[in-house]
């Protein structure tokens, strides 16, 4: 293997030109995506990972209540302790004078707007709000990923409230669920001070509400498609009800997914809690990404498709640096650091920042990503080509692309 | 579906009218900025275009703050405590903390955050007045609006200044330490109570519908507008220079491209988005016409006129007082923006 660098477009190509406002990706053979595309193709793409993940979890937990119940606890008691030591509630426009869990719908709905999920705010008060979500990109997940987002800003809730003069605790429940079918994702968050109901575990958190009448239902007509960041009708900020002003630099696709955030901190647990052994629990995960990066290209339309989308040209034929240039657009549009060591037709290596592409922390990130592209290749290409980790340097995964036999494939 | 979440609510209800019938109460924290420094005051008058300098010690004044281009981006109350000591009441200490540093320059200024050294409840209403009276070891009768005063309740040090955001011609609030602020609720609450008043709980009330029927702004509402366009452009003093003075001058000279407005949907039961949830609000349009000539600012409640209130912010001199118009196809009329004074 040569380590040879083919001829491609340098990546600092139109550096001083004046162009440097615009931000995107770009692919090897010079496709350029604005930033808000590659936000978008980041976002789905980590969704789609996120729902293999969350079939691991499945086979791991088979019980739905129990699972769900799992996710959760973990989920509720990382983000409230997040929230207790690391929360900055200036930050998402909460006023000092407000008393209560009620002041966490704005956390909710700030995070929203920068992971895509746009909608509106339909009700914000002491004893009742409602979010109304027109898209979210994790609706395949899976309806436990759902009810663990909600429990997520539960714990957050109560976090933030405690930083403040003690006011009423509020009940978040997601009433309707893009992961279920509904047409929107709908949290309505009530007091059971003023609104009684009785008692539920964490993973029943999703109604009825009481004040079901309340509710503010968008017909399709008026639903929108993008966050009010990227929305000219909005100046292109997000702003909510206290005026919390961001542009669209304060995206958080790189930051949280459902993988990151959720899914694969709750397989730990179930390591926690001895429901499987890591290397278990490894396993089932590599099974699954495995054949769901297979399944993205099975169809030779797909193919087609993702070659179009980055330009490559007819001369290239099936090797690596199609994989390779696929991985590059999304390491780009997760602002995640990499160097191309190799690029051409027998190998591609790029060593990739590991720490960008743990999101959230989450150490296994770098792993669910690469099992997912082991699968890939094997459709995106063809089988002969394969993609391992190797000889990485601390700090990086130093992922290989080239023709490999194995018996045990 | 879509039920007001206003008209039924009995507990928004008996909270806005106690205040507007005999007296409520409730913890009204808002940031402070203490300024300080030999430049103190001609900082301020840099930084806000309402005058400073002739604000006595004792007395308070609202003003808008505003960026180069003359739009506001924040509205505060400044309190003068001493001759060189300005207290600065926002909601955005952060954001204001940054604009004063970066406009320093070479002003002889000294600044800190003192939000957590202080808790505030406000008592609004007809009964405030003999409510605190009945309170304090000094009397208030003679503090005038926008006054504030040191003195004792119960033993407890506190500051009571005259002023509110609810309309109401009697209103006080109360600066505590935060540590004295359960004792201070122990005094206030049956104090209210004994008078027919109540706790104000509901940040819609104490945020919304009261400052709303009273034709008050929360910053929300004017975010990106200049002063002129939402009619708080009276105290900008022209004679000296402030941030935003140039491209207001221009807005002045030209006439303001918009104006906020008052309007009233009878039916109850209404799905009309609004500014003050965030998001850009419901687009507003002219029967028959494609233009769209405003949004839907803020959308209440008026518990003492009984029907939906709000305000537009408009294209200027496309809706009058008296028109009919349809809002998200819900009939409407635009009215002025007090639904108190009358």
């Amino acid at each position: 293997m040569s380590k040879k660098i083919d001829e491609r477009i340098p990546q600092n190509s139109g550096e001083g030109s004046g162009f440097k406002n615009y931000y995107g990706i770009q692919s090897p053979w010079n496709r350029i995506y604005s930033y808000q595309e590659a936000l978008h193709y980041a976002s789905r793409f980590e969704s789609v990972l996120s729902a293999a993940t969350l079939q691991a979890l499945r086979i791991i937990v088979p019980d739905y209540a129990e699972r769900a119940q799992l996710m959760c606890e973990e989920a509720y008691a990382r983000l409230y302790n997040t929230g207790k030591y690391y929360g900055d509630d200036d930050g998402f426009g909460i006023h000092p004078f407000f008393c209560g869990q009620f002041a966490g719908a704005l956390i909710g709905d700030k995070g929203d707007d920068a992971l895509l999920m746009c909608g509106r705010c339909q009700d914000f008060g002491t004893y009742r709000a409602e979010k109304e979500l027109d898209v979210c990109d994790w609706d395949i997940c899976g309806s436990e990923l759902c009810r663990t987002t909600t429990m997520s800003l539960q714990g957050q809730a109560a976090a933030s409230a405690e930083r403040r003069r003690k006011g009423p605790d509020i009940d978040y429940m997601m009433v309707e669920a893009k992961g279920c079918g509904d047409r929107h994702c709908r949290i309505i968050a009530e007091s059971r001070e003023k609104y009684p109901a009785p008692p539920h575990e964490l993973w029943q958190s999703f109604g009825p509400a009481v004040t079901d009448e309340y509710k503010k239902y968008t017909q399709e007509e008026d639903c929108v498609e993008e966050s009010m960041m990227f929305r000219e009708e909005c100046g292109y900020h997000f702003v909510n009800g206290t005026n919390n002003t961001t542009d669209s630099s304060n995206q958080m696709i790189n930051m949280s997914t459902g993988a990151s955030l959720y899914i694969l901190p709750a397989i730990a647990e179930t390591v926690k809690r001895g429901y499987v052994t890591r290397a278990q629990a490894d396993h089932i995960l590599k099974c699954v990404l495995e054949a769901s990066g297979k399944a993205m290209f099975g169809e030779r339309y797909a193919i087609k498709g993702c070659r179009d989308w980055m330009g490559v040209p007819d001369s290239i034929g099936e090797d690596g640096r199609v994989m390779g240039g696929l991985i590059e657009m999304l390491l780009q549009s997760l602002v995640c650091k990499y160097d191309v060591e190799a690029f051409n037709k027998n190998e591609v290596i790029l060593a990739i920042d590991r720490t960008g592409l743990e999101i959230t922390g989450t150490k296994d990130v770098p792993e669910a990503h690469l099992w997912m592209w082991q699968g890939m290749i094997k459709t995106l290409v063809n089988v002969q080509w394969s993609l391992w980790e190797e000889e990485s340097p601390k700090g990086k995964m130093r992922i290989k692309i080239a023709k490999k036999i194995d018996k045990f494939m | 579906m879509y039920k007001n979440i206003f008209k039924y609510d009995d507990m928004k209800r008996s909270e806005h009218m106690a205040v507007r019938k005999t007296a409520g109460w409730y913890f009204w924290t808002h940031q402070l900025l203490e300024i300080t420094g030999p430049d103190v005051t001609a900082f301020l008058e840099y930084m806000y275009p309402n005058k400073i300098s002739s604000l006595a010690v004792g007395r308070d004044r609202y003003t808008t703050m505003l960026n180069e281009q003359g739009e506001i981006i924040d509205d505060v109350v400044i309190m003068r405590m001493s001759e060189d000591v300005y207290w600065v009441s926002t909601l955005f200490a952060t954001k204001t903390d940054d604009w004063w540093y970066f406009h320093q320059g070479d002003y002889d200024v000294d600044w800190t955050e003192i939000t957590d050294d202080w808790a505030m409840y406000a008592v609004q209403g007809p009964k405030s007045k003999e409510i605190v009276e009945s309170l304090v070891k000094d009397s208030i009768a003679d503090l005038k609006f926008f006054a504030h005063m040191d003195t004792e309740i119960g033993g407890i040090p506190c500051k009571i200044n005259r002023g509110g955001f609810t309309g109401e011609k009697l209103g006080y609030e109360i600066y505590v330490s935060p540590d004295d602020g359960e004792a201070l609720e122990q005094m206030l609450a049956p104090a209210v109570e004994k008078a027919g008043g109540k706790e104000v709980t509901e940040f819609q009330v104490m945020a919304w519908t009261l400052p709303t029927e009273a034709n008050f702004y929360y910053m929300r509402d004017l975010a990106g507008t200049n002063p002129f366009e939402v009619g708080l452009a009276s105290g900008i003093d022209w004679e000296k220079d402030f941030i935003g003075k140039e491209a207001l001058l221009k807005v002045k000279e030209e006439g303001a491209a918009r104006e906020m407005v008052g309007f009233e949907v009878p039916e109850a039961d209404i799905y009309i988005r609004s500014k003050q949830y965030g998001g850009p609000g419901e687009p507003v349009f002219i029967d028959g016409e494609e233009e769209e000539v405003g949004r839907v600012s803020k959308l209440v409640y008026s518990y003492v006129k009984e029907v939906n209130i709000g305000y537009i912010l408009a294209k200027k001199d496309k809706l009058h007082v008296g028109d009919k118009i349809k809002i998200h196809g819900y009939d409407a009329v635009i009215t002025e923006k007090n639904w108190i004074s009358s």
